[in-house]
């Protein structure tokens, strides 16, 4: 059928008003009417169907079950209602004739949705929601106990589900993308838009009308239809067709008078002892379908590649967007700066009290600190901390001042951090002099709507947590002491590392916090567009000194961003922020250039300004991103299906195998023999509706599966994993990297003793195996797809490296390949690529260790939870597979008939 | 304490002149704050006696508030317009005690004569909706959810005979987000009888006042009823508060900018080694005394005293110590309190006034006055579910307890649980709360209001935090800044007389995604053109079997040419078959 838009002439729409069939002209008419008269009466109460005053004795109400259809409150619905019901009325009394119309309208198809109707509403639900054929209006006063009069159209449902029934038996299904879907449910989405749209319209009565529309289009309420021979004969005695126009006789009616398409009879003939299997879409047939089966694998292991070549695709332009601006109240770039001129004889004023603080100690440092912030006009407080982690104490204080803003009232700060020692142990000299001389700066504008709250943290790592803990109270105390001056709620962070003298070339920005938490986009681009564009400044992102915005670079810089992002750790003191939802960065100038302090200071000046112009918090922009050049990135939208691609590999497979490991082992000798022999099997009817197919009996039954221990295994692996990671978080930093050699050494063991001790006192299986596998699968791909929302980038790293774990199964006959997949295996054990990772960076080994047990204790950070419980428990059961030696099903036949 | 006698110095002058039936004052006291700060505080105040009131016989009192009170049936009117915050560790006690000051944002409080609570409340919306046009503010947002009636925070002021007494109702209401600015002066200001053009007002100007660090408009009505003596008075002050920046005030208005000072102009520490040319510690200027005037405070100079204002007390008042140079404009005259801090200045009716303090290193500063309490409140935790508030209560007196009433009224969405209200004083669970009134809020009806009465000891800090839970509202009850988060109202803590309030806080409330209706229109909008195409193409379309279509293949077009061939060779013999055609009829 070739589509073509139906073209919409009056003169065919003339044709059509004047063709309608007499019933349906009649209809018409009576609404009209009965609009017109409710101008003059109150139809409504005369018409409406009203649950309470049916009566079950049928007292003189009962007409209400009649009428209530051609009651209308409004031209305008009445309008709506026409359009929609005449068409389907011509239909119906076309095919059925104007007699059977006329019984059927009046008789059982209004009677029995509006006795359903008022059943439901007044015997279950309790209500006394009137129903009209119209729409809702105000006249409810009069009639006691009502709630409102609702819209509804039961007729148009009860035949738009007739015509759906009719349709999907000529066309059961249209494809929306890849999925079928069955015509049939049509009416029932419209009752839904039309319940949702619509106000007051009566979503239980289209319900009924819809019920009774399928039952009839299906055929079981034929029996409502008066006889035939009935209707003849009354149509001949009263001469009906002659005298009445447009009356459609009952042997005139035709299967609609636009014609139907053939239907295709479903009904198979049983293909004798063949194997029928007719266009019956069964999914038990599918579910044996031997191509079927074969293809979970391989899609599995496309799933990972895509998943791969999907994420390598992303630096390019049409993967990648360009950032921008989403708040407009930033307005980046938009204000004069004035930080210069005389602030800088200031600022090199600090500088040397800073320098000559070098190699003081904490509480001196702030005893002078908290000189200059008072000098300043700003009230100061100081804050104490002490952690404890991997047998290592963490102390110091921070000091804060806080400038308040000048008319405000403390509900809203903006922080400016500079840690008196950066990420690297190195003095921020010219960051925190930096901070004292725009604290004194900013306290002389008058603008400000927010508080400003300057923080000297002690260290980069232990301090911001310490203080922005502290600012929520969620602090431990009296480890950690409680802020005594407070402000409003944070709204932004900017951290100013700047541990050198000389002048800078451009910016770095570094954006990720705890656990892959990104500030929003918003932050970072008001950044860079006041320090690129404003400032004449360059920024680069991930230590990508020199980007030359080509494919390489761009990868490099979102592999390197996952990298940070996948281990979750602080890159820098703004990273104890983000977890607070406070958005926040560091900014480290770097490089020898010609841009001197005052450029960065100004660069924070419009920065604060900008922040200060934000009325509410940040939210406008993407919290979901990887950047790929300081001005170009994609969202979560994008990027997600990698890595979801790469965990939905495991699913896949985990299912297929719960299939598998459900089906009757066939012999395949045997098999061949029989169909040799001619020998039957055994053939079961299989009935789909009208559908019925013959087929073997073996593909029905599924095999009872032993799940106890394959569940014990799966578990306790992931039991397993809270040992080391309670081990590597707890032991002292002295004892970290030899402990963890051991464990990297005796690790490949476990699942080798677990398999043998399985072995030697269960003997699982073959089918155990596979549920083991699937079990560990199932859940490896449930944790990666769920973490990937979170942690995008640990879920790709972790899916990408445990990939092999889809295709390990026990092989205890081919020692080659098995040797081959225990080195595979070897390679990427967690604990090897730690230490892979640890030697490619050039890392120690304890510091790695003491840094992630650090981020255990202080940080709050969870990467070590997967790696340890979902990551490496999904490798031993691997390894448990690996060496798995399924007991052999004939030797315990064999074991059974001696 | 120093201070407070002055102030009752200054206080004995308006009272002293109060049997009078109708007169008016006005005084400005300018009190220098640490660092570099000026606390200005305007008093005017006049009275009327209840007779010409209730004759509609106005004279000082301002009309249009007169004849709203008369319709609100308002016996006693307390209304506050407050930005900023007041730093009590810098800059001491509060004047008048607080008791002129409001919550940031708007707040109004009022005795309303009625016979019922719904009467009241007729009145008091009467009320706020008048004010609220009167002032310029949105005061006619004060619904029933921001209504409180106070039980133990206010007491009413004046003198109210016994029989109105009975009858009185307080209502109490605030709206900490207005932001309070010059269209709300304004208004103010014409309710003076000099309406700004003459006497102390001529300084109020607002790009000075709303460039403040702290300021707070107050209008007090309230009647007076001396004993003894049948005749009432009424009673109207007006105050303006506010604390200025020297440094910010004497930028010139067309020159605003801070910008950086000249390298000469810097001010440097020549002590230290590294002083040069190009590297300047700055030197902290705390020890010395800025110098300034009041024309380069105020933009302009004091234009004459106000001639209305007939009772003798000095319109200009200054505290400093007598050491401080005060040099004033020919024509004042200068009045000593001999045992304080305190002199005023007496001005000439025309002519105008200026008062200029120099630059003076000078040690001795005018004592401030402790206050009675500090306060401090913030919220504590993080997230979108719950949350709590944390009040700081510190006694800073080393022997007096203090005993004060700590009322919070919450808006319906902040849940709070009461059972998580604890009281710590230094660190231990005691027993410091002496009275508790809570109203439980009911949603979207009314807020939440706890009164706690509370006593701490001398020297002692109480901890009072409680935890709430934050309501999901309807999309539809979010401001337009919906991400911005809720101000919360101000605490109101009153020890007596005097009356301290904390900052207000903002609430983040979880916010839905509001870009999201906008996603799900487009949405529904294409499924329902999708279904509607659907239904129509279904109604409309000719449906008939693949064989019964006409088919464009080449032998379709050949029989449709052979078709239309016949047509037209029908068409010529159409005359012979029309004959023929009459012919069977007949």
């Amino acid at each position: 059928m070739a589509p073509s838009l139906p073209n919409f002439s009056a003169a065919r729409m003339r044709s059509y008003v004047f063709r309608l069939p007499l019933f349906t002209r009649a209809m018409i008419l009576v609404i009209v009417l009965l609009w017109i008269a409710s101008y003059m009466v109150d139809v409504k109460q005369w018409g409406a169907l009203i649950p309470k005053e049916i009566g079950i004795r049928g007292d003189d109400t009962v007409y209400r079950t009649n009428t209530f259809p051609l009651v209308h409150a409004g031209f305008f619905h009445m309008f709506m209602n026409l359009l929609a019901l005449t068409p389907l009325l011509e239909r119906f009394e076309a095919e059925y004739g104007t007699l059977t119309t006329l019984a059927l309208f009046f008789g059982p198809l209004s009677t029995i949705p509006a006795l359903l109707y008022t059943f439901i509403e007044r015997g279950l639900l309790g209500m006394n929601t009137a129903v009209l054929g119209a729409r809702y209006e105000r006249f409810c006063g009069n009639i006691k106990g009502m709630d409102a009069d609702k819209e509804d159209s039961i007729w148009v449902f009860t035949l738009i589900a007739m015509e759906a029934v009719k349709t999907y038996k000529s066309n059961p299904y249209f494809m929306l993308g890849t999925t079928q879907i069955p015509t049939w449910i049509t009416p029932f989405v419209m009752v839904l838009f039309v319940s949702f749209l619509i106000p007051n319209t009566s979503f239980l009565g289209h319900v009924c009308g819809l019920l009774f529309g399928y039952g009839w289009g299906l055929g079981y309420l034929k029996f409502l239809a008066p006889p035939d021979w009935a209707l003849r004969w009354i149509e001949g005695k009263l001469n009906l067709l002659g005298r009445l126009p447009h009356y459609v006789s009952v042997d005139q009616k035709t299967y609609g008078r636009y014609g139907v398409l053939p239907t295709t009879n479903p009904t198979l003939a049983p293909a004798g002892d063949g194997i029928a299997l007719g266009y019956m879409a069964s999914d038990v047939l599918l579910r044996r379908n031997p191509l079927l089966l074969k293809l979970p694998p391989y899609l599995s292991f496309l799933c990972v590649v895509i998943g791969v070549a999907w994420l390598l695709l992303l630096p390019l332009d049409d993967y990648s967007r360009k950032t921008y601006i989403s708040e407009n109240a930033l307005l980046p770039g938009q204000v004069h700066t004035y930080f210069a001129g005389s602030d800088q004889n200031v600022f090199r004023g600090y500088k040397h009290e800073i320098n000559a603080l070098e190699e003081k100690s904490n509480i001196e440092v702030n005893d002078k600190l908290e000189e200059f912030f008072k000098a300043s006009g700003l009230k100061v407080a100081r804050q104490s901390y002490e952690y404890k982690s991997a047998g290592e104490t963490y102390k110091g204080e921070n000091i804060y001042a806080i400038l308040h803003a000048p008319r405000g009232d403390a509900t809203e700060a903006i922080v400016l951090v500079g840690a008196w020692r950066n990420i690297e142990g190195k003095l921020n000299r010219s960051g925190v002099a930096l901070v004292l001389t725009l604290a004194r700066y900013f306290k002389r504008w008058s603008l400000w709507s927010k508080d400003i709250i300057f923080l000297v943290t002690a260290d980069s790592k232990a301090g911001p947590q310490a203080w922005v803990d502290a600012y929520h109270d969620t602090h431990q105390t009296p480890a950690i002491a409680s802020l005594p001056l407070k402000s409003g709620a944070l709204q932004g962070a900017v951290v100013i590392d700047y541990p050198f003298d000389h002048r800078f070339e451009s910016i770095h920005i570094v954006y990720d916090g705890i656990n892959g938490q990104l500030p929003n986009l918003d932050l970072l681009n008001t950044v860079v567009s006041i320090a690129s564009g404003q400032m004449g400044i360059g920024v680069s992102l991930q230590q990508m000194w020199h980007h030359t915005d080509n494919y390489k670079d761009r990868l490099k810089t979102m592999l390197r961003g996952m990298m940070n992002q996948g281990l979750g750790h602080a890159s820098g003191p703004h990273s104890s922020f983000i977890p607070y939802h406070v958005d926040a960065i560091t900014l480290q100038p770097f490089g020898e250039g010609w841009q001197d302090e005052m450029a960065m200071g100004r660069v924070i000046e419009s920065t604060f300004r900008s922040l200060n112009n934000l009325l509410e918090h940040l939210h406008q922009s993407f919290f979901f991103y990887l950047l790929m050049q300081a001005n170009r990135f994609v969202s979560i939208g994008t990027y997600l299906p990698s890595a979801m691609l790469v965990a939905i590999n495991f699913t896949i497979m985990a299912i297929f195998l719960w299939v598998k490991s459900g089906a009757v082992e066939e012999d395949t000798t045997k098999t061949a023999s029989t169909i040799e022999s001619g020998e039957k099997k055994q053939l079961v009817l299989v009935q789909e509706r009208d559908a019925k197919a013959l087929v073997p009996e073996e593909v029905l039954t599924v095999r009872e599966r032993e799940l106890f221990l394959p569940l014990a295994v799966v578990a306790g692996s992931q039991f397993l994993g809270v040992l080391p990671l309670y081990t590597f978080n707890h032991l002292p930093q002295s004892m970290l990297p030899s402990t963890f050699i051991l464990f990297t050494l005796l690790a490949p063991l476990l699942p080798l003793l677990l398999s043998s001790t399985l072995t030697t006192y269960f003997s699982p299986t073959s089918q155990q195996h596979t549920l083991i596998k699937t079990f560990s699968l199932l859940l490896l791909g449930l944790f990666l797809s769920s973490l990937a929302t979170l942690n995008f980038s640990l879920a790709f790293l972790i899916g990408l490296l445990s990939s092999p774990l889809t295709y390990i199964t026990p092989l205890p006959h081919r020692p080659i390949i098995k040797g081959l997949l225990a080195v595979i295996m070897g390679l990427v054990a967690p604990t090897t690529v730690v230490l892979a990772g640890t030697w490619y960076w050039g890392l120690e080994l304890g510091e790695v260790l003491k840094e992630a047990a650090f981020g255990w204790d202080v940080w709050g950070m969870n990467t070590q939870v997967v790696v340890w419980c979902v990551w490496w428990p999904a490798w031993v059961v691997g390894g448990i597979l690996l060496f798995g030696r399924p007991r052999e099903e004939e030797e315990e036949v064999e074991e059974v008939k001696s | 304490m120093r201070q407070l006698q002055s102030l009752l110095f200054i206080l004995g002058f308006f009272f002293s002149g109060q049997t009078t039936a109708s007169d008016y004052h006005e005084q400005l006291l300018l009190r220098p704050l640490h660092p570099s700060l000026l606390l200005a505080s305007f008093n005017f105040q006049s009275n009327t006696t209840w007779a010409s009131f209730e004759q509609q016989n106005f004279r000082y009192f301002p009309r249009s508030l007169g004849q709203i009170l008369q319709h609100a049936n308002t016996r006693e009117l307390h209304l506050r317009f407050s930005l900023g915050r007041w730093d009590a560790e810098s800059w001491g006690a509060r004047p008048w005690g607080g008791a002129r000051e409001g919550g940031t944002g708007v707040e109004l409080w009022a005795w309303v004569e009625a016979e019922t609570d719904e009467e009241a409340d007729g009145r008091w919306l009467t009320l706020t909706n008048a004010l609220s046009g009167l002032f310029c503010a949105s005061l006619n947002f004060i619904d029933s959810t921001r209504t409180t009636r106070p039980v133990m925070s206010f007491q009413p002021s004046g003198g109210h005979n016994d029989s109105t007494l009975e009858n009185l109702h307080l209502l109490h209401g605030t709206l900490p987000r207005e932001v309070v600015c010059t269209e709300n002066l304004t208004p103010f200001l014409k309710l003076l009888p000099c309406k700004g053009k003459a006497g102390i007002s001529s300084l109020l100007d607002g790009h000075k006042l709303f460039d403040a660090s702290w300021q707070s408009m107050s209008i007090d009505v309230r009647p007076i009823c001396a004993e003894g003596e049948t005749e009432c008075q009424l009673q109207i002050t007006q105050t303006i508060d506010m604390v200025l920046d020297l440094q910010r005030s004497k930028r010139p208005r067309d020159n605003p900018i801070p910008r950086p000072v000249a390298n000469e102009e810097l001010k440097c520490d020549t002590s230290k080694p590294y002083n040069s040319h190009d590297t300047c510690f700055p030197l902290d200027t705390a020890a010395q005394e800025e110098g300034w005037s009041l024309s380069q405070i105020f933009g302009h100079s004091l234009k004459g005293s106000c001639p209305l204002a007939t009772d003798g007390a000095d319109p200009v008042c200054i505290n400093v110590p007598h050491a401080r140079h005060v040099f004033t404009s020919a024509g004042a005259h200068e009045h000593k309190d001999p045992n304080g801090y305190l002199r005023c200045f007496e001005l000439s009716p025309d002519g105008e006034f200026d008062l200029t303090l120099p630059d003076q290193d000078i040690t001795e500063k005018a004592p401030l006055e402790q206050p009675l309490l500090y306060a401090e409140r913030s919220f504590i935790g993080y997230g979108q579910e719950s949350g709590g508030v944390q009040a700081i209560l510190t006694n800073p007196s080393p022997t007096e307890s203090v005993d004060f009433v700590y009322m919070e009224s919450l808006p319906w969405f902040m849940k709070l649980y009461l059972h998580t209200l604890k009281a710590k004083i230094n660190g231990k669970d005691k027993p410091v709360i002496q009275e508790m009134y809570y109203r439980p809020a009911l949603d979207r009806k009314r807020g939440t209001q706890l009164e706690v009465r509370i006593l701490i000891p001398a020297n002692s800090t109480v901890v009072l935090t409680y935890d709430f839970e934050k309501a999901i509202l309807r999309y539809t009850e979010y401001p337009p800044d919906a991400n911005r988060g809720f101000d919360i109202a101000p605490a109101v803590i009153t020890i007596g007389n005097v009356s301290i309030r904390t900052t207000s806080l903002l609430l983040p409330l979880p916010t839905p995604d509001f870009s999201m209706p906008y996603n799900v229109i487009i949405l529904t909008s294409t499924v329902m053109a999708l279904s509607f195409g659907f239904v129509f193409n279904l109604l409309v379309r000719r449906f008939v079997a693949v064989d019964e279509a006409d088919q464009w293949d080449l032998r379709a077009v050949r029989l449709k040419i052979a078709a239309a061939g016949k047509r037209i060779l029908g068409r010529f013999g159409s005359g012979k078959g029309k004959v023929e055609n009459i012919k069977k009829v007949q």
